[in-house]
């Protein structure tokens, strides 16, 4: 038997596949934005003097690091509002969990870059009399942040395939229209092949630029 | 009273079980240049950085003129201001140019306007043969020329005293002449240092004073001609016979 495809229903209803990609885009870069500044924050306190807050860092990362990313999402949105007293959204919701689970892959990626710029700069840095603050700012942030640029790019491409995941908790982004309408229209091998399709060509570039960046800054060291 | 500008008192440092300055007492005066020679491993670059603290003694005081470095309520970027120092490894910063390096010092930690670090810098660069590698990168430069810069941007501190870790130790024969020759005119200057170093020629020609180190001690000290012609102890002499290759 062959399958009739009829993908006159994914142009008839594209306005809300539309709708679903804006929100899809936005999510992902309102996560991005929180959780590289959140990550910043746990990052300095995974590099600071004090061993109870370097500690505390230690396990917030691990603890985003080490349970899935869909078992964090409802856990937010069904749970936190029981602990805290203050529901989100669906949108919200999704955005707190994004944010708090790229901060503490920001923070990795930060680490990472920051200890990798070697000890040597660091002490040259000390002994012109500069403050810690100074050798952070001034010394080691400028030669990390190349360092940083490309694994940040492969965690944005992944971000952004991985909102689809909060269409589990009701945001209207591209996945949960695309699960709305297949109900809705009895089509739904056209509309995932869409909905796939979608998310290749948004995503396949920026993987692109991903290699393009790691060859960039790896040929420059 | 003599003028002392750095004083050591019974200095100790471990690494975990590992005793590496096992009770070190040096004085240095204004304008004199102490070679510091030794094995490897005799201690010699760990006492050179607990100088300005980079490393932390375990005890031991040591004073830059009438200020304790030791003591912990003592401003410790403020002192290290006045100490300079030459790593083996150049550690210039490898993201701004020769005279960005230089100007560094003053601008961050000085506050100095852009316009009098520049012209510092500038001047210091001249003083050590680079006044044409201003606006290069450290990764385009010799190494002879990277630790040439790396010694005008201690210079751009005013320090009060210099300390050079084995600073030619990383180079090409051919480069370690030229570093030597500003690390002379320094002195000649009347710059204070303290130069670790297996150069002994430039012990022989420059210093004030040869300090032996050993196992962590002070093994024996004086003026040059006395510990390369005639060293009291034994050991000295035949660490300074093994860098002699005489042939078979």
């Amino acid at each position: 038997m062959k399958y009739q495809w009829h993908f006159d229903v994914v142009w008839e209803n594209f306005p809300i596949m539309l709708s679903g990609i804006w929100l899809t885009i936005v999510l992902s870069i309102l996560s991005m934005l929180a959780g590289a500044i959140l990550g910043m924050v746990i990052a300095l306190a995974r590099l600071s003097p004090w061993a109870w807050l370097r500690g505390l860092a230690y396990c917030y990362t691990e603890l985003f690091r080490t349970t899935p990313l869909l078992v964090q999402i409802v856990w937010v949105f069904y749970v936190l509002p029981l602990v805290t007293g203050i529901a989100f959204s669906p949108f919200y919701s999704g955005l707190v969990a994004f944010g708090l689970n790229i901060a503490a892959f920001m923070a990795e990626i930060y680490r990472a870059g920051i200890t990798s710029v070697g000890r040597g700069q660091t002490e040259a840095s000390l002994a012109l009399g500069m403050t810690n603050a100074q050798v952070m700012r001034r010394i080691l942030i400028p030669q990390a942040v190349t360092r940083m640029i490309p694994p940040i790019g492969t965690m944005w491409v992944s971000l952004f395939k991985d909102t689809s995941l909060v269409s589990a908790i009701g945001v209207t982004e591209l996945m949960y229209q695309a699960r709305f309408l297949a109900v809705d229209t009895y089509r739904p091998v056209e509309i995932f092949t869409i909905c796939a399709l979608i998310y290749f060509v948004i995503t396949f570039p920026q993987s692109i630029g991903v290699n393009w960046l790691y060859h960039k800054y790896r040929t420059r060291e | 009273m003599a003028d002392v500008v750095v004083r050591v008192e019974d200095l100790h440092k471990s690494f975990d079980a590992l005793e590496v300055l096992k009770g070190v007492s040096m004085e240095v005066q204004r304008g004199e240049v102490v070679v510091i020679i030794g094995a490897s491993g005799s201690g010699k670059s760990t006492f050179l950085k607990c100088l300005n603290r980079l490393e932390e003694p375990n005890r031991g005081r040591i004073f830059l003129e009438d200020v304790e470095i030791t003591d912990p309520a003592t401003d410790l970027p403020k002192v290290r201001r006045n100490i300079g120092m030459i790593f083996q490894q150049f550690n210039l910063f490898p993201h701004m140019s020769a005279i960005q390096n230089v100007m560094e010092g003053p601008r961050t930690v000085l506050k100095m306007s852009g316009e009098q670090a520049r012209g510092h810098a500038e001047q210091l660069l001249d003083k050590v043969g680079l006044s044409d590698k201003l606006d290069v990168k450290p990764g385009q430069l010799s190494g002879g020329q990277q630790q040439r810069v790396a010694i005008a941007r201690a210079l751009a501190m005013e320090p009060k005293v210099m300390l050079f870790d084995e600073v030619t130790s990383a180079l090409d024969p051919e480069l370690v002449g030229e570093v030597l020759s500003v690390m002379k005119q320094l002195a000649d200057e009347g710059m204070t240092m303290l130069v670790v170093t297996h150069e002994m020629q430039f012990g022989e020609r420059v210093a004030d004073r040869v300090v032996m180190f050993d196992e962590g001690v002070i093994l024996e000290e004086g003026p040059p001609d006395k510990i390369f012609q005639r060293a009291d102890n034994e050991r000295t002499r035949r660490f300074l016979n093994q860098l002699h290759w005489e042939g078979d």
